[in-house]
């Protein structure tokens, strides 16, 4: 009995643990299904929107009321990265988008290292820091309204893209750039709004995950990391790749913990996608 | 393909300054830049066969350094001669390089950095909870000298020796550009279908540069375990080497001959600047150079310095096809 | 061709004036005047612990500035211009970045000993650094004080140059264990099962390796040991573990955001313990508390150093006051005090060795026994043994009471009573 609450408890900690890293991921994927750009630079995004979360919430603006401003913020700070510097890089070899961005990371680290120190920062006494019951299996308040922010997100997005107008210049772009620019859409500006919303979408994400974390100029990278191998996972470009993906890798982490070994417990994720990749190299639900 | 004669004279030209550095100049300080500066160019040069001439880039490579450093390690500390530790470190990067260049190598390019960025960390996992590998603690190894031992109370001999690893990986390089390989791979990258039409194995022919450029790191692992004495995950195998590894390659200019020691030269004059301007206060200016640097390259100029120069002179030699051919991104989005 | 040639020409050219500048540039900084003594100190200036480094900078100039100077205060060597038995020389220290690198440690302590001509080496705070810095030393027969790094592992290398002031972790270890064994005098603890949680780097693997091993050693269970990467952003799985092996306590090593996504765990989880003792880090950041606020509350750690101990340690708070100054309002703390320390001991040997030599250096030291009280640290004394460790040394526990550490051990530099077991998690 007690074995299965065990089980229980690490289930539904999978589950929430999937849902906050498609917190992350989903703005990655869209950045790429539509411009063929894969943001080595994600995780110092989402640093950066911690960081200006935790700005708000220094100024009484906690991360629940911050998080609107700081996805608009992180959206016009995506404007204008792709207008001043991704939009060159789309000009130049495929490699100049991998080292282009992979300059983007090292540089922001640096950034947030020398303006703000490596001192670990946090939200003092953030809310939410109760447990919610659900018979034997007790949740984080933070984490859920983490994972439904996921949830609502995964569906503003995935309803965006599809049925909004800019949306499908988005899906027309990316399954075609030439001819949709034949059709008469200013891919620029498309691509613009992408990278934008992606960093909004990060924006978010950021400002919940202040709800249960400290930030440090090197604090996206771990979350970053797992978006990487999910993105690839679910599929380039899949919105709802992205959240099958990161609940899968989520599951594989908690239980790979548990019944094999806490030090081992990313070996299972990084097999998942290698195995993936190999034999199915569209992810699972990728379309390329 | 231009003649390697200019290219070979320029290598006999630091063979000569190296040599004669190692031999005359006294300051130990100095013997430590030219080696690390050689070395992180042996490093640059063997991403680069992979990264650049291949086209995959590779955010794992410090696995491979590590191979031969764990192996320097493993030798010296069971008793055996580290001059083991070459054929076994090379051979256990080539190795590792096959087995996870072949699932990965027939897939795009994003797929195959992130697939390198999940290996490595696999080998780190790997590394970090086996006791014969040291775990988290990694390896010391015992003061010794002499040649067969391959450890030097002065540091003249290992000059000698990271010169030697670097003249082999540059002849190796000047052969790799003029070779069959190296048309292959030139092809692979201006078209993928039109290569494959031809007959070009892309998974094959990618395999055997990776495996090249694993045992480069390989070698420069054993070189560095024999140096610094000391091995340990973070300082060979975690994923901020590799990220080194990576800014010396592009720095430099992916696919050229001379980048990796251009970058190497750039890295090692920053950080030593860096350190001693800047150094105390805490802050992480040389990552705001390294960044901005590599983002400027990467917008402006995407073949790095030594590419830029290249470039350069082609033009003024008023030569047609001036950049270095690279897939368009219509043919990618194939 | 030509332009070719001319490239390969200007590029070996330019290879030889970067050798050449190095080379003037390594010759310009010159070995100290006859009146003063070098010690070289190699820290991590740049790179990730680099806000660390220019605190024990500070700290270690601030020693040294004492040592020249004459005011006096209640330590080793203090305001008596200089080495008295050396004609009144002065310190001057000289600090080279190991850039948190065990490469470039080493490379720092090259230049240290062949350009600057130290007569003795300090550092390096990390373990790997100090590891293959105090190698140099040896090989080059240079004294090498590391007041700082906490492997054990160092001082079983079988040098006879490296001297270690510090505790290591194998002691702080052990602290926990005597705590337990003190409090068993006054009271049932109730504590049999011990569970070991430590994340897989050094700092975590080393802590947990030595709490395992004195687990067994003085008779309690094993509940489970939990080792996980120090990057990992959820502990589910780790926390079950911790849950289902029914602990008594918990021995933790984790950083800031693994302590606090632990600490939320347990609540979480309901894992009831008598105690949580944590070995430093992310325990004893301000985060901590700050963050948790009540359900920080009674929470054990080790530490290296109290400004509490200034009952004991008259010189505490002079020289708390002092660092204030120079280093932005920032108090003491266990790094800057040791290193702080540890050029003191250094000073302190020279001059009773009366000479620069190495060996005689080398022999002070080994002679060397300063009491306690004398020192900024809650040690018993600074003395070392055969391999070179300060048997003297000893950590402290405080634990987090209204939101305040207080140290409640050793009993007599206690401030605040013990109190246990930790409060039952609040709702």
């Amino acid at each position: 009995m007690e074995a299965l609450g065990t089980f229980g408890q690490l289930l539904a900690g999978g589950l929430l643990t999937g849902l906050v890293f498609a917190l992350v991921a989903v703005g990655l994927t869209l950045v790429y299904g539509v411009m063929d750009v894969v943001n080595f630079a994600h995780g110092e995004f989402l640093m950066l929107a911690m960081y200006a979360a935790l700005g708000l919430a220094l100024v009484g603006l906690g991360p629940l009321v911050g998080l609107p401003l700081v996805a608009i913020a992180m959206f016009l700070f995506g404007i204008v990265v792709y207008r001043v510097f991704v939009r060159r890089l789309l000009a130049g070899p495929p490699e100049a988008t991998v080292f282009g961005t992979f300059g983007l990371l090292v540089l922001m680290q640096g950034l947030a290292q020398a303006l703000l120190t490596s001192d670990y920062q946090s939200v003092p006494s953030p809310p939410l820091q109760g447990t919610v019951r659900f018979g034997a299996i007790a949740l984080s308040q933070a984490t859920l309204v983490e994972g439904l922010g996921a949830l609502v997100l995964t569906a503003a997005l995935f309803a965006f893209v599809e049925y909004t107008e800019t949306g499908r210049a988005m899906r027309a772009v990316a399954e075609d750039r030439v001819a949709a620019t034949l059709m008469g859409i200013d891919v620029q500006r498309v691509n613009g709004l992408a990278f934008g919303i992606g960093a909004a979408c990060v924006g978010a994400a950021g400002a919940l995950l202040m709800l249960s974390y400290p930030v440090y100029p090197t604090a996206g990278a771990s979350f970053a990391l797992t978006a990487f191998v999910i993105v690839a996972l679910g599929g380039f470009g899949s919105i709802q790749g992205a959240l099958v993906g990161a609940v899968l890798v989520g599951l594989l982490e908690v239980f790979g913990g548990f019944y094999l070994s806490p030090e081992l417990k990313m070996v299972p994720v990084y097999l998942a996608y290698l195995a993936v990749v190999l034999l199915r190299p569209q992810g699972l639900l990728g379309r390329r | 393909m231009t003649s390697a004669r200019p290219h070979l004279l320029a290598l006999g030209a630091i063979a000569a300054l190296g040599l004669l550095a190692a031999f005359s100049v006294q300051s130990a300080v100095v013997l430590d830049l030219v080696f690390t500066l050689l070395l992180y160019a042996v490093l640059g040069q063997s991403w680069n066969w992979i990264s650049g001439y291949a086209g995959n880039i590779s955010f794992g490579h410090a696995i491979f350094f590590g191979c031969g450093a764990y192996a320097s390690a493993l030798c010296v500390t069971h008793g055996l001669s580290p001059w083991l530790a070459i054929p076994a470190g090379v051979l256990a990067a080539a190795a590792l390089a096959l087995a996870t260049g072949f699932p990965t190598l027939g897939l795009r390019g994003h797929y195959f950095s992130i697939a390198t960025i999940a290996v490595a960390a696999l080998v780190e996992a790997f590394v970090r909870t086996s006791h014969w590998l040291g775990k988290a603690n990694g390896f010391e190894l015992p003061i010794a000298s002499g040649w067969g031992a391959l450890q030097f109370g002065q540091k003249g001999p290992y000059v000698v020796l990271a010169l030697a690893l670097f003249v082999a990986v540059q002849l190796a390089t000047i052969a790799l550009e003029r070779s069959r390989l190296g048309y292959y791979l030139r092809a692979l990258r201006a078209n993928h279908a039109a290569a494959a039409s031809v007959g070009i194995d892309e998974r094959r022919t990618k395999l055997i540069a990776f495996a090249w450029s694993a045992t480069m790191a390989a070698a420069a692992g054993v070189l560095y375990a024999q140096y610094t004495l000391f091995v340990d995950p973070p300082s060979t195998i975690a994923l901020a080497v590799s990220i080194d590894i990576a800014l010396i390659g592009v720095v430099g200019g992916i696919g050229t001959l001379w980048g990796p020691l251009t970058g190497a030269l750039v890295y090692v004059v920053l950080a030593k600047a860096v350190a001693l301007r800047l150094g105390g206060a805490g802050k992480g200016y040389d990552l705001v150079i390294y960044g901005a640097i590599i983002c400027l390259i990467a917008a402006l100029r995407p073949y790095g310095i030594v590419g830029t120069v290249v470039d350069a002179i082609r033009r003024r030699r008023g030569a047609a096809g001036t950049i270095p051919p690279a897939a368009t991104p219509a043919e990618t989005a194939a | 061709m030509k332009e070719v040639r001319l490239r390969v020409r200007r590029f070996s050219t330019v290879l030889a004036a970067v050798f050449a500048l190095t080379a003037a540039g390594g010759g310009v900084t010159h070995a100290a005047d006859p009146p003063e003594i070098v010690i070289g100190s190699i820290l991590p200036l740049t790179g990730p612990s680099a806000q660390t480094g220019a605190g024990l900078r500070t700290a270690q100039q601030l020693a040294a500035d004492l040592v020249n100077g004459h005011v006096s205060y209640p330590l080793p060597l203090v305001g008596k211009s200089g080495l008295p038995h050396l004609g009144h020389a002065r310190i001057k220290l000289v600090f080279a970045d190991s850039q948190g690198k065990p490469d470039q440690a080493r490379a720092a302590a090259e230049q240290l000993i062949t350009q600057e001509h130290a007569v003795a080496l300090i550092g390096t705070y990390a373990s790997s650094t100090t590891a293959t810095a105090s190698q140099v030393a040896e090989r080059s027969g240079i004294p090498f004080l590391n007041p700082d790094s906490s492997a054990p592992g160092l001082t079983a290398r079988g040098l006879k140059w490296f001297f270690r002031t510090t505790p290591h972790d194998g002691t702080f270890a052990e602290n926990f264990f005597q705590f337990f064994a003190d409090l068993k005098k006054t009271k049932n603890i109730g504590v049999k099962r011990v569970a070991i949680v430590g994340e897989d780097g050094l700092f975590g693997s080393g802590a947990s390796d030595a709490e395992e091993a004195l687990v067994k050693k003085n008779g309690y269970e094993l509940a489970t040991r939990v080792s996980y990467p120090a990057t990992t952003t959820e502990v589910n799985a780790e926390v079950q573990k911790v849950k289902t092996s029914s602990p008594d306590v918990i021995m933790q090593a984790s950083y800031v955001p693994d302590a606090l996504l632990y600490m939320r765990g347990y609540k979480q989880q309901n894992v009831e313990v008598k105690a949580i003792l944590a070995q430093d880090a992310g325990f004893i950041d301000p985060n901590f508390v700050r963050t948790l606020g009540a359900d920080a509350e009674g929470v054990f750690t080790r530490e290296v150093f109290s400004l509490e101990i200034k009952h004991r340690n008259q010189a505490v708070p002079l020289i708390d006051q002092l660092f204030r100054e120079r280093f932005a309002g920032k108090p003491l703390d266990g790094n800057t005090a040791r290193d702080f320390m540890g050029v003191l001991v250094l000073a302190d040997a020279i001059d009773r060795a009366g000479s620069t030599k190495p060996e005689a250096i080398r022999a002070a030291l080994q002679a060397t026994n300063i009491p306690g009280k004398l020192t900024l640290m809650p040690w018993n004394r600074i003395h070392f043994d055969a391999t070179g460790q300060n048997d003297g040394g000893v950590g402290i526990i405080e634990q987090v009471q209204n939101g305040k550490y207080e140290t409640v051990w050793p009993f007599d530099v206690s401030v605040k009573p013990v109190i246990w077991p930790m409060p039952a998690w609040k709702r």
